[in-house]
């Protein structure tokens, strides 16, 4: 199978990797980029583990080739805090116990950025519309929405 | 905000380590073919041209597994049914060696040098099956002339009782009312959101095989990986970093682990297999699948008199791990539920079928039996024109009666099952429910309110003792113990126990299980019991450290070991100087030969205990879409001591969810021949969020002295008290139109089938 180079910005740095054509992006992350932050729960789209931001935008990352994303720029869980500084996401999440394997996490972080990019005062109906592409099998869901919810106050301060 | 869990940190920066995480230098990576047939003759398989493809370095069929003397896979407990039969165990082969019994059962595996190209290979081998008729029914089953195993002709593998027949047939025959009820708990996928995965590395120079997997517990899974590959324990380092959900499925060995350890071993360079999700779905245990057929005899007074039960349980093909636990055991310590019930019986039988095999998956069997006693007092209520509360109370087991002995031998040791229902009727406003109701009823929906009163029996472990123990390094405290974590907190909440105990911040008390150097006894997670036995293990060995330190104390505080006190933290003493932390004396001692002065071990021996509570769901159905809407849930539970509350109500939570995940939309299915039709996460439906609008957790203790802690199990509660209270408000939704019965799942297409039914007919 014919390989390719991919040259993307993740987390704020200029990356490039070599990927057979068929290698999906989250795979390409994980594996040749070394950021296994960015995690992978099932093989059909369903479970947002994967979700990672491109070009500013929430994309679940096995949705897509890695060549596909030629060129773009990505941030992942992994980047997401400023250096030391977690983002409000981050703390909210466990501040509010909206974790508990953490294994749905970087998703769930991910698609809650991206959630409160477009409502930054959300409802309750928002939050759960914004979160319906992602499941948590330990949490119940609830206190994920409380911390997308803590996240919101915080950030609006 | 603060972080709440020592966990979280690297949860929420993406720096956790899963198994798939893994990678190490050199390594080749495994993918499994699996029996895309649910019952056939395995005639021959030709793996020729797949050892000849790209990348491929070996392909393991039975031969190689039989060549090296491994074992099949653990296959549960020897227990005993009518006329003191023995169970028929026919365990699962860990390469299938000449049939297959259902989709998805491994076949060969295949090694290369990536996992593309292992898979591409896979379609290179040749299987000739010859297809035999396909049982996927436990009715199938019991009327087929086909049988899975010849050691069952008639597909049952065990056909077990409990109670005495003939006083509940005395006191059905002299009943004033009776009632019965048929409740199915349908076969669920556990679905852990991290996919199974194996790293196996062999080091040749000091013959030690490691294998880092997700489990519920090391020393476990090593034990049993050991017994199944023949593997004495100590070549095998057993390693997991962060567990992505486990819920019962991760506790022992399956045929991968085998797999990997064989090709490690035999290839010299370490594999990889990461599952796929879709994989799961057939190469994972199941759980529930269960039928209860539950009957109630009432005096004139409408006391019980007794409770029957007559079940079936699906094993699917073959018996693994607690699969014949399910049934039997676990049905019936708490078959009489939170009532006194003067005369107990069961019978269950449990039954093979071309199925994935069943094991335990949140709850194994207690979630099911609450289900189906509290839809029994409920149905029965409706029927005879009972009110539901008060038929409980009066048959609750009172509070002055314990401990209390169950009519089949269960000791319940403390209770207060009537004030927990109350708190959680007024929590949920009960009372004003009828506003409620007439309100949905005049913007054309059907309100319904529901409650569960579940006793469960935690679990009681298969070790003989939890140990704890501690490692004072760099002013830092390391905690061991054997059970191991995926989700529940350990790291925090045994940090707590130490850090009340010696007044250590949290922040200086880590957590590790399952190190093999500190030969550790206990139980892994499971049964709900880490807290209560690791954790009480935790609160033994504070005394301990206190004990040990105590005499250097009093030598830094210059007076006698009698003259200290510690408390607060301090160690004090009787001349009044400034009192000292423990960190302090720690600092002051040396270790010696890489042992600290104040290293402890302490253990405690307890099994299991009654975790109880009352849970209240209210629904609404909106009857032209069949759509139904979990607007609030109110949980009272007797969970015993609380030790931290926030994770106490998060374990509520998800057991509560996953309990709504069965009501409402999860389910495996199979089609007549035996394929699942239910293989992914587009058709086996999740609860996602927003599936409870309103959550209200509280808790009402009644501390046991079974353990020291004085706490009851937590994690498997809230599937008791969700399948129950949720179906019972269903049902009582369903009642106001004219519906008499339903079976979960309650999804819009069946429950709009149901409403436009009686619509029909009325």
């Amino acid at each position: 199978m014919a390989e390719v180079t991919v040259n993307l910005t993740v987390n704020g740095s200029a990356r490039s990797c070599v990927v057979e054509e068929r290698t999906l992006l989250a795979d390409a992350l994980r594996d040749e980029l070394e950021l296994p932050g960015t995690h992978i729960g099932c093989d059909t789209s369903q479970c947002g583990c994967c979700t990672i931001m491109l070009n500013g935008s929430s994309v679940k990352s096995c949705t897509m080739l890695a060549v596909q994303a030629e060129g773009a720029d990505i941030v992942t869980i992994e980047g997401l805090a400023n250096g030391d500084e977690l983002h409000p996401l981050q703390t909210a999440f466990s501040a509010c116990h909206g974790l508990q394997c953490g294994f749905c996490t970087p998703g769930m972080i991910m698609a809650s950025l991206e959630l409160l990019k477009q409502h930054p005062d959300p409802s309750d109906e928002q939050i759960r519309e914004g979160l319906s592409g992602n499941l948590c099998r330990c949490t119940g869901y609830t206190n994920i929405e409380a911390a997308v919810r803590a996240a919101a106050a915080a950030m609006g301060d | 905000m603060e972080l709440m869990r020592h966990e979280d940190k690297r949860l929420i920066t993406g720096t956790g380590k899963f198994t798939a995480d893994w990678n190490r230098p050199d390594q080749l990576h495994a993918y499994v073919l699996r029996s895309d047939r649910a019952h056939a003759k395995l005639l021959a398989i030709d793996t020729t041209e797949a050892l000849t493809a790209n990348g491929v370095v070996s392909v393991l069929t039975a031969s190689d597994i039989t060549a090296a003397h491994f074992n099949t896979i653990p296959s549960g407990p020897d227990l005993k049914g009518v006329d003191d039969q023995a169970i028929i165990k026919s365990p699962l082969p860990i390469l299938a060696i000449d049939r297959v019994r259902f989709v998805g059962q491994p076949v060969a595996m295949v090694i290369a040098e990536s996992a593309n190209l292992a898979r591409d290979a896979a379609e290179l081998i040749e299987v000739d099956y010859e297809d035999l008729p396909a049982v996927t029914s436990v009715d199938d089953a019991l009327q087929s002339d086909t049988a899975l195993h010849a050691a069952a002709p008639d597909n049952v593998s065990l056909h077990f009782e409990s109670g005495d027949e003939k006083a509940v047939a005395d006191a059905f025959a002299s009943a004033a009312k009776t009632s019965q009820i048929t409740i199915h708990s349908q076969r669920l996928a556990g679905a852990p959101m991290e996919p199974r995965a194996l790293s196996a590395h062999y080091d040749a120079e000091r013959d030690i095989t490691t294998v880092c997997t997700p489990t519920q517990g090391m020393l476990g899974m090593r034990a049993s990986l050991s017994a199944v590959t023949g593997v004495p324990q100590e070549q095998l380092d057993i390693v997991a970093d962060d567990v992505g959900g486990s819920f019962g499925l991760r506790g022992g060995t399956l045929p991968e682990h085998a797999m990997l350890v064989l090709a490690t071993r035999k290839l010299g360079r370490p594999v990889k297999w990461v599952s796929q999700r879709s994989e799961l779905f057939i190469g994972e245990w199941h759980g529930r699948g269960l039928e209860l057929k539950g009957s109630i005899a009432l005096d004139a007074d409408d006391r019980i008199t007794a409770i029957r039960f007559e079940d079936t349980a699906d094993l699917g093909a073959y018996n693994c791990y607690f699969g014949g636990f399910i049934g039997t055991n676990n049905l019936s310590v708490t078959m009489g539920g939170v009532y006194q019930v003067p005369a107990l019986y069961m019978q269950s039988r449990l039954i093979y079928t071309n199925k994935v095999p069943v094991s335990a998956y949140r709850g194994a069997g207690r979630p099911d039996i609450a289900f189906a006693i509290e839809r029994l007092i409920d149905h029965t209520a409706a029927e005879h024109g009972l009110d539901p509360v008060e038929f409980r109370r009066k048959n609750f087991v009172p509070k002055d009666a314990f401990p209390y002995t169950t009519a089949n031998g269960s000791i319940y040791d403390c209770g207060d099952f009537e004030s927990v229902m109350n708190r959680a009727l007024k929590s949920a406003d009960y009372a004003g429910f009828a506003a409620r109701r007439k309100a949905s009823t005049a913007a054309g929906k059907i309100r319904g309110i529901g409650f569960g009163c579940y006793v469960e029996k935690s679990g009681a472990g298969g070790a003989p003792r939890d140990d704890a123990s501690c490692r004072f390094i760099d002013g830092r405290i390391h905690l061991f113990g054997v059970t191991g974590p995926s989700g529940q907190g350990h790291e925090s909440t045994f940090a707590r126990i130490i850090s009340d105990g010696l007044g250590i911040p949290t922040d200086l008390i880590s957590y590790r299980a399952g190190d093999s150097a500190q030969e550790l006894i206990g139980n892994g997670t499971g049964g709900s019991r880490s807290l209560y036995g690791a954790g009480s293990a935790f609160k033994n060995l504070v005394q301990v450290v206190i004990d040990k330190a105590t005499p250097h104390a009093a030598e830094l505080l210059n007076v006698e070991p009698a003259d200290v006190t510690f408390a607060d933290g301090q160690f004090i003493g009787r001349n009044g100087a400034q009192g000292i932390s423990l960190l302090h004396v720690a600092g002051k001692l040396k270790a010696v030969d890489g042992e600290h002065p104040l290293d402890s071990v302490a253990h405690t021996v307890t099994g299991a205990n009654y975790p109880n509570g009352c849970h209240v769901a209210e629904i609404e159905i909106d009857p032209d879409t069949g759509v139904t809407e979990l607007l609030a849930y109110t949980s009272v539970d007797d969970l015993g001591n609380v030790i931290h509350p926030e994770l106490v109500r998060g374990q509520v939570h998800g057991g509560v969810v996953q309990g709504a995940g069965q009501a409402f939309c999860e389910q495996i299915v199979y089609d007549d021949s035996g394929q699942l039709l239910s293989g992914s996460f587009m058709d086996y439906a999740m609860p996602r969020a927003g599936t409870v609008h309103k959550m209200h957790n509280e808790t009402y203790a009644v501390p046991t002295e079974l353990n020291e802690l004085g706490s009851k199990g937590v994690g498997e509660s809230g599937c008791s008290g969700s399948l129950p209270a949720i179906s019972n408000a269903m049902m009582d939704a369903l009642r106001s139109v004219g519906v008499g019965s339903m079976d979960m799942p309650y999804t819009p297409d069946r429950l709009w089938k149901v409403l436009q039914q009686v619509k029909k007919s009325a």
